[in-house]
């Protein structure tokens, strides 16, 4: 899958702009602040229906203006062609719309277009709490499997609800019991296939972590991920299933006691492993660093294998502390994949001895005092 | 600003309380209103009046009705052993225009749900349990015809556990695919539900 074509109006810093892309490599070059990261955030916002540097779409709209327009054409082995339109004002909110026809929820977008991100923000990943893992693999799974996103949007539903009731003060123990039973039912079922879903991916994404890992380091260590949820994990739901309700007959009645969902798939954490050392706790700043790079290429080449169209990569400003070695091997694999690529740097990298810039296939910008020039 | 006519005022203030009206429509049709003949506003008026005085509901199954019990639980050629079980009245009428179902129905006027402080007790569960204890009804099953999201599917689940100990089927309708649509325009938790209540052919 690739965009061909991007139109940005009123996003960020820049008020109006179209630019069209090259089918395998583009290199976006610029000073700080010129808008790098807003040109390939677009385009995250065409596949993801929201931004991978922002919390919330009100920051990403241009500092005077009240909305901001998104278009982006697409191409693809199964869709030839599509266009998809991200909108969002202030009053109406955001809207998409797939060739025109608005998209009745915005989860229906994602998994149209599959993107990768590799970004600054990735030490989060490794360095921060559990919640910045599970959305990690959440945006992952939700895009190699539908599905499960609904089950996500489902049970936090549910969860809302039943945490709502937990709280309830004017029913009796047995009442809310009876009344607790329908949402408990609709949280394992919903809980239980996340669950197994993660269990899943997280076991065959494994080697693909290692693989990864190996060749940016070219050390033998091991990585691994460990699954931790409220149970023993299986990939089987209906396994799941049986042993999410015996952990909440079990968490019962601190449930009712605390007035909120323990026990369930929200709570759920990822450990990383170098070499059976806990790597929040124990890993250099260079490691952390590494296994961020090693996670996002691993998930790269994970979605090149399960999707029939290949992924669009973005790397926003990482090649600058990377030191020529590193650079050199991640330079290789972005050559090596055939997928559409995007590369912001602040600094020149060095891919002319590795790319032809013959605007066809590899195009390069440099952008600067809000102009935006094509250099090849 | 300075109002002109308090009375406009107050007219546009009403319309604008209804469901989809902003400001801006409620201006245009109160001035339509206004233009239009005496005999045409008096008479949506009443129509108006009438709709809150006369409009009865069916004790039997809680639909909205001129009359009392209204005219499906009063026809002789409905089938009395089914109940159809529907959120809200529009939810008869939408299964009413298929001419498929030929039983009764039971208008529940609301799902659960604790965010919105709607507990079993807040809608006509009780109503329901009523008339399948009811043996001159003889209710032998039960359709469950809620919307598929999750308070939907709490309610569903809560009237069946209460009915698991009687003699009584209870259904629900199947999730599926539209007609006249083709599968890749599909949203894929519609066809993965399709999927796994998929039936023999």
């Amino acid at each position: 899958m690739h965009i061909t074509w991007l139109k940005l109006q009123n996003f960020r810093n820049h008020t109006e702009r179209e630019v069209e892309w090259a089918p395998h490599l583009n290199v976006v070059t610029g000073p700080n602040g010129a808008g790098k990261t807003n040109l390939i955030d677009a385009i995250h916002y065409l596949c993801m229906s929201r931004s991978f540097v922002a919390n919330s779409d009100r920051y990403v709209v241009h500092e005077d203006q009240s909305f901001f327009i998104l278009k982006g054409l697409f191409h693809g082995s199964i869709r030839s062609e599509f266009e998809v339109t991200c909108s969002y004002s202030k009053g109406e909110g955001k809207k998409v719309f797939v060739n025109d026809s608005p998209l009745e929820r915005l989860s229906d977008l994602i998994g149209r277009v599959p993107v990768v991100v590799l970004c600054p923000e990735d030490r989060k990943l490794t360095s921060e709490g559990p919640s910045e893992r599970r959305s990690f693999i959440d945006a992952f799974i939700s895009q190699i499997n539908p599905p499960y996103l609904q089950d996500l949007i489902d049970y936090r539903k549910v969860r809302r609800q039943r945490n709502n009731l937990l709280q309830e003060f004017q029913y009796d123990r047995s009442t809310k019991e009876a009344y607790l039973e329908p949402w408990d039912q609709q949280l394992v079922d919903a809980g239980a296939r996340i669950v197994a879903k993660r269990n899943q991916v997280i076991k065959q994404f494994q080697e693909y972590l290692h693989q990864q890992y190996d060749m940016i380091t070219g050390l033998k260590h091991r990585t691994f991920l460990e699954y931790q949820t409220f149970c023993e994990p299986s990939s089987d739901p209906e396994t799941i299933r049986d042993r999410y309700w015996d952990k909440l007959e079990e968490y019962r009645e601190k449930e009712l006691e605390r007035e909120v969902t323990i026990v369930g798939p929200h709570r759920d954490e990822i450990v990383f492993y170098l070499d059976d050392k806990e790597l929040r706790r124990y890993g250099s700043q260079g490691q952390h660093r590494l296994f961020a790079l090693a996670l996002k290429l691993a998930q790269l080449f994970y979605f090149t294998d399960e999707l029939d169209d290949l992924p669009i990569f973005l790397l926003d400003d990482v090649f600058g502390d990377l030191d020529p070695h590193k650079i050199e091997v991640l330079l290789n694999a972005l050559i090596d994949h055939a997928g559409q690529i995007f590369v912001t740097s602040a600094n020149p990298i060095p891919f002319e001895e590795y790319v032809n810039f013959d605007g066809e296939k590899n195009r390069r910008w440099q952008i600067e005092e809000g102009v935006l020039e094509r250099r090849d | 600003m300075q109002v002109t006519s308090e009375i406009l005022e107050r007219a546009i203030e009403q319309l604008t309380k209804l469901p989809g009206t902003g400001r801006k429509s409620a201006q245009r049709i109160a001035m339509h209103l206004l233009k239009q003949s005496d005999d045409y506003v008096f008479k949506l008026a009443q129509a108006l009046i009438d709709l809150k005085e006369s409009v009865d509901h069916c004790s039997i199954c809680h639909n909205i009705s001129d009359q009392n019990p209204c005219s499906i639980c009063s026809s002789v050629k409905r089938h009395t052993g089914i109940i159809c079980v529907v959120e809200d009245p529009k939810d008869v009428y939408t299964i009413e225009k298929t001419g498929e179902f030929n039983g009764r129905y039971h208008v529940l006027g609301g799902t659960i749900s604790p965010l919105d402080n709607i507990g079993p007790d807040d809608i006509r569960i009780k109503e329901l349990m009523d008339r399948v204890h009811d043996e001159e009804e003889e209710v032998n099953e039960i359709i469950l015809a809620l919307n598929p999201d999750s308070e939907g599917e709490a309610t569903s689940y809560y009237i069946n556990k209460l009915l698991k100990h009687h003699e009584i089927d209870v259904t629900r309708i199947a999730y599926g695919i539209p007609m006249g649509t083709e599968l890749e325009y599909i949203d894929e938790a519609t066809l993965s539900r399709a999927f796994s209540s998929r039936n023999s052919f």
